[in-house]
């Protein structure tokens, strides 16, 4: 039996955990392939005008893997990792989004509700609604967790040591453990803070390429995902009331740090058009990076952005940090 | 001290309380195209509409000189209750020294709540405070039964704008009751008005009742809605909608008045099984609840991007097709043109006139 998972969303954080998971189940996971335009206007066709890009990118690679001909795709609810915290409503809501919203996936959605208090959601009882559908026993179900658990412990040890989230998958998949690896050192002179969530950061269709074009620059950058969570934790505890949303406030976190002990040069903030929780996460951003004297850029993205205008804004403020860097020091 | 509020349905009711409390009341002004681009100049690009309204409402506030702004919060997952937070500090950032004092949900902070309480109370007696509490909300549910009325009889109305006019006399009645006697008479004075508009008779087969959901704001609001209801009413349809403030009260702080939004959500169980922000899983219900009453559509509104009416947006087409019924979705925010909305909203209550018609005549 074969199982799609899409490779969008939150695939890049927790791919790790969940195709050793289906895979020592016994099933046979499918992937959908690299966000193409194709793949997005096909999104864009049945879904609602005012859904984020993400989201309909999401879409998009539902439909390449109804078309390869998989018997279940996986669209679990995320509905929290954090006490007293959520995702995003369209999170929430994305099984609902899809069963009644997009043809084709009614008799085919495999969903479960997650829940979890931390972002270890290898706990075994996340995944009880799949025992019918999928036929399987408890036991097995406890076995393929515990071991998928270590697998995702590993990739994030891995990310944490400054390797992208891309790069820590593929990692952990070719069975490095992260224990004869070391943190990845840069010389360079400009240090960048990337910010966005790991399907803006990493989805190289929609941000055409970022982290390729930085990394062709020899700058050198720090995500979100490459932090301890606790560290993060922290520095969201500054807020008397902190946001809503997990993802959102590991953002927070992680640039909060940066600007209050001037780790980097500035930050480059990669939003999706219609990104609810970033409106104001940016706003946060924007008033902390006044405090810190270090430069901020948003930049939106949506289906229609243009190549060389992302190229043309971040080699500017590229240029821009490294005289602003001559003239300080 | 000078205190000020958001501008929401019916502020006659709960200026009342503040009033009691022997505050300074400045009631922002009712939001207008000034407050709007006023709101959306200094807010996020993408906060939604709601958001950039407020905005503009406590600025023309502060303008007035208002030292304090009592709003409510929540604890997600919808962003409205994080609203306060960036509010006051993008007041602080425009240089003006309002403080904005939050409520969040009593079972969310007990002890911030009941500092917040504290702070609203000031040097009246808790009994003063409870008298008053209570006052506002007898006012705002007769409030809320007035309009419900009126949007129900207003399509039928002999004299155009007869109803309209009732519901400011009504609203001026209410704005002089202080005591429980006031409150009896301004009802016998409120039957009277409402007695004196004179009624067609139009048999309950050619009647259109349409049903509005949607986010509350915009719902409440009828100077961000472009009217929507008198807009409808005028095009001989009466209206009803999904919330009512003293509803919204019912279920938010009375223990066990909240029971018809539980029905209301039980209904949405199939479709959305888990609360999802705002009022998404109400709105789902909401569909079927009207649709079993027998309304003939329903027009949703929303603000542009709101996050959870996207995913009822989302699930409108499958509804809308099981229960054969014609819903409408709007979009709203400071550029939706009003000519366009009306266009649509013209379209449809002609749409549903012909379904209507068709299934006499089968």
């Amino acid at each position: 039996m074969q199982i799609g998972i899409p490779g969008a969303l939150l695939y890049q954080y927790y791919i790790s955990f969940w195709r050793p998971f289906f895979e020592e189940l016994g099933f046979q996971v499918v992937i959908s392939g690299n966000t193409n335009k194709e793949l997005v206007n096909r999104g864009v066709k049945v879904s609602v005008p005012e859904l984020c890009v993400p989201v309909k990118i999401f879409i998009g690679h539902v439909f390449e893997l109804l078309d390869k001909g998989v018997d279940f795709v996986f669209i679990p609810r995320m509905e929290a990792i954090r006490r007293g915290e959520f995702f995003c409503p369209k999170f929430m809501g994305l099984p609902a989004i899809m069963k009644y919203g997009v043809p084709g996936v009614k008799g085919k959605l495999l969903t479960c509700q997650i829940n979890a208090r931390s972002d270890d959601i290898s706990n075994y009882k996340h995944y009880l609604p799949l025992l019918d559908k999928l036929d399987l026993s408890i036991k097995e179900l406890k076995k393929a967790a515990a071991f998928s658990g270590e697998k995702w412990k590993r990739f994030r040890t891995i990310n944490k040591m400054g390797y992208m989230s891309c790069e820590a998958n593929k990692m952990v998949v070719e069975g490095v453990s992260g224990k004869e690896l070391l943190p990845k050192e840069n010389n360079n002179h400009i240090k960048l803070g990337l910010l966005g969530y790991v399907y803006n950061i990493y989805d190289d269709f929609v941000n055409m390429g970022i982290t390729g074009k930085l990394n062709q620059m020899g700058i050198d950058f720090i995500t979100f995902d490459m932090y301890e969570e606790e560290l993060l934790d922290q520095y969201v505890a500054q807020l008397s009331k902190p946001l809503f949303w997990t993802f959102t406030n590991k953002l927070l976190g992680a640039g909060y740090q940066m600007l209050q002990k001037k780790l980097v040069d500035g930050i480059i903030h990669i939003t999706a058009f219609g990104c609810g929780p970033d409106a104001f996460l940016g706003r946060l951003l924007e008033l902390e990076s006044d405090r810190a004297k270090i430069p901020y850029m948003l930049i939106r993205i949506d289906e229609h952005t243009g190549e060389n205008h992302l190229q043309t804004r971040v080699e500017a403020f590229i240029d821009m940090l490294k005289r602003r860097k001559s003239k300080i020091s | 001290m000078k205190v000020s509020f958001p501008y929401m349905g019916p502020v006659t009711a709960y200026r009342k309380l503040f009033e009691q409390l022997g505050y300074e009341v400045i009631v922002p002004p009712r939001p207008t195209q000034r407050t709007v681009e006023l709101g959306a100049k200094n807010s996020p690009e993408f906060a939604c509409f709601p958001f950039k309204v407020l905005m503009g409402s406590y600025i023309e506030a502060c303008e007035l000189g208002a030292e304090l702004i009592f709003s409510s919060g929540g604890h997600g997952p919808c962003r409205a209750g994080f609203y306060g937070e960036i509010h006051a500090r993008n007041l602080k950032n425009l240089g003006y020294q309002a403080e904005v004092v939050i409520f969040d949900e009593p079972l969310y902070n007990w002890k911030g709540f009941y500092n917040n309480v504290k702070r609203l109370k000031g040097d009246n007696s808790f009994f003063r405070l409870l008298r008053a509490t209570f006052l506002t909300y007898r006012v705002m549910s007769e409030l809320d039964k007035c309009e419900r009325l009126l949007h129900r009889i207003s399509p039928y109305q002999r004299k155009a704008g007869s109803a309209e006019k009732a519901w400011l006399l009504i609203q001026k009645e209410y704005a002089n009751v202080f005591n429980g006697k006031g409150l009896a008479l301004a009802r016998s004075k409120t039957e009277e008005i409402i007695k004196e508009i004179e009624l067609s008779k139009v048999e309950e087969r050619d009647r259109i009742k349409i049903g509005i959901i949607g986010e509350i704001y915009v719902v409440l609001e009828p100077s961000i809605n472009m009217g929507i209801e008198n807009i409808l009413n005028d095009l001989g349809c009466e209206t009803e909608r999904s919330q009512y403030l003293s509803e919204w009260v019912d279920y938010m702080l009375i223990p066990g008045k909240g029971k018809k939004e539980k029905g209301i959500m039980a209904k949405a169980e199939k479709y959305i099984d888990i609360v999802i922000g705002g009022h998404a899983k109400q709105n789902i219900g909401h569909i079927i609840d009207f649709k079993e009453r027998g309304f003939d559509g329903i027009v949703h509104l929303k603000p542009f991007a709101c996050l959870p009416e996207l995913v009822t947006e989302s699930i409108i087409p499958e509804m809308s097709r099981v229960y054969d019924i014609p819903i409408l979705t709007l979009s709203l925010d400071e550029q939706s043109g009003l000519t366009n909305n009306l266009t649509r909203i013209e379209a449809f209550v002609d749409l549903i006139r012909k379904k209507d018609r068709a299934r006499h005549i089968s």
